[in-house]
C-alpha cells in the first residue's frame, strides 16, 4: 500500500566522484506489504516501481535514494481486491499513478545498516518517512533491504466503514537489487 | 432399551447442522457480491463456522463410536449397509468440505484467523491456480455433502412416518416415549 519506496540516490550535491549510479533490477526487487483484514494478516505488493540510487559504496550515507511506485500496479490478493483499491477512496491510482519515496538523508547505524529520511508521497501527499535498511553486496551490486510501518489514514487511503474490517497499519517491505 | 443417543450427540448433530446451513447460504450470498466491507466480514464468519464444524467433528465420531445404541436393529441387511454407507459419506463430507475450504483459503493467500483470534496454520503455499481448483472442489463437496443431508432427513422421515421405528426420535428426545 502503500508504499512504496524506491531508492534513488541521486548523488550528490557536491560530491566525490565516487558516488555512482545504480540501476534497479525489478525482476529480483519487491515491494510489498503486510497488512491485516479481519485481524488475518495478508501479504500483497506492487507489480510495477522504479528505484534509483546514487552513491559511493564506501559511504552509502552521502547517496540519496528514490522508489517510484505504480499505484495502479497493486496486487492484494484478489483481483476484486485490486480494482477496489485504485478507486478514489483508496489510492485513487487514476489521479495519483505514482507514489514515491525520496530520501533526503542517510545516516550509517553499522556496518551495512542504515537509516533513510525521506518523504513518502502517496494520493497528493507526503510526510517525513524514516526507513532502516540494510545494503548487502550481491550479484555486483547491492540489495537494499527494509521495512517500516505505515497508516493507511495518514494519506487518506480507504476509509468509511472499511475501518471495521482493515487495519489501519501495516508494514511496507522492499527489497532492491542495485545494479551498476 | 436406550431408545436414543446422548445428549452431548444429540447437540452436536443438530449444531453441525446449524452449522453448514448458514455456512453455505453465507457462501452462496459471497459468489455474487461485489467487495465491501460486509463481504469480508461474511467470508471471515463463513470461514468461523467451516472450522467449527470441522473441529466439532471428531467429537461427534467419538461419542457415536461410544454410544452403545444399536443403529442397525430392525433393519434389513441392505438397509443397515446402506446405513452405514451413508453415515460413512457424511462424516467423510463434513470432514472434506470444511477442509477444502481452509486448503482453498490457505492456496489463495488468505490465512484463517479462527474468530478472529486464533491463526489457523496455512495448509498450503500460496497458490492462486490451486486456489481456483480448490474453489470447485470446496464447491462440489459442500452440493454433494447437502445432497446427502436431503436423502437422511427424506430416510429418517420415512422411518418416522412409514416404519413407526423410533428412529428419528434417537436424535429428536420429544420423540421418544415416557419411560
Amino acid at each position: 500500500m502503500k508504499s512504496l519506496v524506491t531508492l534513488l540516490i541521486s548523488l550528490t550535491l557536491s560530491l566525490p566522484v565516487s558516488a555512482q549510479d545504480w540501476k534497479l533490477d525489478a525482476g529480483k526487487s519487491q515491494v510489498h506489504f503486510i497488512i491485516k483484514q479481519m485481524n488475518v494478516p495478508t501479504e500483497g505488493g506492487f507489480r510495477r516501481f522504479t528505484a534509483r540510487a546514487s552513491f559511493d559504496p564506501a559511504r552509502p550515507e552521502a547517496g540519496r535514494f528514490r522508489v517510484d511506485v505504480d499505484t495502479a500496479s497493486i496486487d492484494t490478493g484478489s483481483a476484486e481486491g485490486d480494482d477496489e483499491v485504485k478507486r478514489p477512496a483508496w489510492f485513487d491510482a487514476k489521479k495519483y499513478p505514482q507514489a514515491t519515496f525520496i530520501a533526503r538523508s542517510v545516516r550509517r547505524e553499522a556496518e551495512g545498516r542504515y537509516t533513510a529520511f525521506g518523504d513518502l508521497g502517496i494520493k497528493g501527499q507526503s510526510h517525513a518517512l524514516t526507513a532502516p535498511f540494510t545494503l548487502i553486496r550481491q550479484a555486483g551490486g547491492w540489495r537494499a533491504e527494509g521495512r517500516f510501518p505505515l497508516k493507511r489514514s495518514a494519506y487518506d487511503i480507504g476509509g468509511g466503514d472499511w475501518a471495521d474490517v482493515v487495519a489501519d497499519g501495516l508494514e511496507v517491505r522492499f527489497s532492491l537489487l542495485l545494479l551498476p | 432399551m436406550k431408545q436414543g443417543y446422548r445428549w452431548p450427540l444429540v447437540g452436536l448433530h443438530w449444531l453441525t447442522l446449524l452449522l453448514i446451513v448458514v455456512a453455505y447460504v453465507i457462501g452462496s450470498l459471497l459468489e455474487d457480491m461485489t467487495l465491501s466491507p460486509l463481504k469480508l466480514k461474511l467470508y471471515a464468519w463463513h470461514k468461523w463456522l467451516g472450522m467449527l464444524v470441522l473441529f466439532l467433528l471428531p467429537w461427534r465420531l467419538l461419542l457415536r463410536l461410544t454410544d452403545r445404541l444399536d443403529s442397525t436393529a430392525g433393519l434389513f441387511p441392505w438397509e443397515a449397509r446402506a446405513s452405514a454407507a451413508m453415515h460413512g459419506a457424511l462424516y467423510l463430507l463434513l470432514l472434506a468440505a470444511p477442509l477444502l475450504g481452509w486448503l482453498q483459503s490457505s492456496a489463495a493467500g488468505f490465512p484463517v484467523v479462527w474468530f478472529g483470534a486464533l491463526p489457523l496454520p496455512d495448509l498450503v503455499e500460496k497458490d492462486r491456480a490451486l486456489a481456483e481448483i480448490l474453489k470447485g472442489l470446496h464447491a462440489g463437496s459442500v452440493n454433494l455433502l447437502l445432497a446427502l443431508v436431503v436423502l437422511h432427513a427424506t430416510a429418517a422421515l420415512y422411518h418416522q412416518h412409514f416404519r413407526h421405528d423410533g428412529v428419528l426420535a434417537r436424535m429428536v428426545p420429544w420423540l421418544r416415549s415416557k419411560p
